[in-house]
């Protein structure tokens, strides 16, 4: 039907008349028009309609930036604060092994001091008791000396106690204990 | 048949619907437009003289204009005074950055904003069109292959020509040339050479699709609203149903207006996506 239709309006019109006819000049036309509309829009349009959209974009990627730079800079912050919260860490636990360290020492030091000092005292208490136990034997030699010449001079009269006899018997005695 | 004896309908359909040398501004005048020579450009013939799409492109191309310089005008000097946009200006940036922000930069990524005043001033210069052929005289430049063809054309020159420069030489070619991934050897060469018809048909269907899909919807419209106005000329002389045909017709013809009204906005939307669509697909491509 559509066949006879065309075929009828071209037998009417004479020259075909059809919206399926193209005209290559149409499209020329078309180039052209759109082509001086989209300059012009472009030109003295869009800015005016699209400046305070591009312009609040443009300000919401410059904030993203920043924001994002503020991160960057806050995680280097972060970082290097806790590097040096580990090395306060680490300087810390050295001045605390050192201090350790160095109580270990003064105690060991104070120990061997006090051994020294009773050690010391030991010997010096060792010494007195056998200087003194020397005395007590020289005392007790010198009175069996005296003991012994006063018998002797019981004995065989007064002569006896002058300096010679005491040297006889005290050479005697020291005979005796060289032989000891 | 009846056509053959009462008006002929088709004729008419056709006439209205198709392009012309006139502007048919019935019962007032009629314009005849002027007629050039043919112009020859190497082996082509074509007739620039302008027709009646030419000269409704023409209004369409101006009350765009209008429309967007008027609303920038205004929106500037709202925001002067540092007011919030309002009334009609308002609406035209909405509409505005509707196009921009969810049609171009939605559908072509990071670069859309330079694809943008291109996605814009189609779909208003589409929209613009569409509309006149609702108007009472008006006729729809979009409702002409010639134009729909060329502003398609344009599409694809952008398409392809924008691919090319984002993609480079060899980017570019591989989309002609397609590199099947895990293919090697002469298998893949033979493979790709094979594909390239294919691709090229690929790339020229859109375009045509984008073309077809425009006129044919415009074209449609016209068709049904002036076949319904046909019933009244075939049917009106009814004796005692003249009436009942005339308001009824008028009913239906009020519907499908309305039906063509939300399809002009829709055309141009579809015809305003597609397009960032298929930058978008060539601008990624890989």
């Amino acid at each position: 039907m559509y066949l006879a239709l065309l075929a009828a309006s071209e037998g009417a019109a004479g020259a075909p008349v059809s919206p399926f006819e193209v005209n290559g000049g149409l499209i020329i036309w078309t180039w052209f028009v759109f082509g001086v509309l989209f300059l012009l829009l472009k030109k003295y349009a869009w800015p005016a309609i699209l400046s305070v959209t591009e312009q609040r974009e443009e300000t919401i990627r410059r904030h993203l930036a920043e924001a994002e730079q503020a991160h960057d800079k806050a995680q280097a912050l972060l970082a290097e604060q806790q590097k040096l919260l580990g090395e306060s860490r680490a300087q810390a636990q050295s001045i605390l092994a050192e201090a350790k360290s160095a109580s270990d020492r003064e105690r060991a030091a104070a120990v061997q001091k006090t051994r020294e000092e009773q050690d010391q005292l030991l010997a010096r208490a060792r010494r007195e008791i056998a200087a003194e136990g020397e005395k007590a034997r020289q005392e007790l030699r010198r009175e069996a000396v005296d003991l012994s010449l006063a018998a002797a001079s019981k004995l065989i009269g007064e002569r006896l106690g002058a300096d010679a006899d005491k040297k006889i018997v005290m050479d005697h005695l020291a005979s005796l204990e060289s032989l000891n | 048949m009846m056509l053959g004896q009462g008006p002929d309908i088709g004729e008419m359909v056709l006439h209205h619907t198709a392009d012309a040398w006139t502007i048919d501004l019935e019962p007032i005048t009629t314009i005849h437009l002027p007629r050039w020579a043919d112009t020859h450009l190497g082996p082509l013939t074509m007739n620039l003289s302008p027709t009646k799409h030419v000269v409704y492109l023409i209004v369409a191309a101006v009350l765009v204009f209008l429309t967007m310089y008027l609303a920038g005008r205004s929106l500037r000097r709202q925001r002067a005074g540092e007011n919030a946009p309002k009334g009609f200006a308002a609406a035209m940036e909405g509409m505005v950055l509707f196009v921009r922000n969810d049609i171009a930069i939605a559908n072509i990524g990071e670069n859309g904003a330079k694809f943008a005043p291109l996605i814009m001033a189609l779909f208003f210069f589409v929209l613009y069109s569409n509309l006149l052929g609702l108007l009472p005289w008006g006729a729809s430049p979009t409702g002409n292959l010639a134009v729909t063809g060329a502003l398609a054309i344009l599409v694809f020159l952008t398409v392809e020509i924008a691919g090319m420069f984002k993609l480079g030489p060899k980017g570019y070619m591989a989309t002609i040339f397609p590199h099947v991934p895990g293919m090697h050897g002469p298998g893949a060469v033979a493979f790709s050479v094979f594909m390239a018809p294919i691709e090229i048909l690929g790339k020229l269907v859109k375009p045509f699709a984008l073309a077809v899909r425009l006129f044919g919807n415009m074209t449609a419209g016209h068709f049904v609203i002036l076949s319904l106005f046909g019933i009244i000329f075939l049917f009106g002389d009814i004796k005692g149903w003249n009436w009942a045909i005339g308001g009824m017709t008028a009913a239906l013809v009020v519907g499908v207006m309305m039906l063509e009204l939300i399809v002009a906005f829709l055309q141009a939307y579809v015809f305003a996506l597609l397009s960032a669509v298929f930058i978008g697909l060539m601008q990624h491509e890989h």
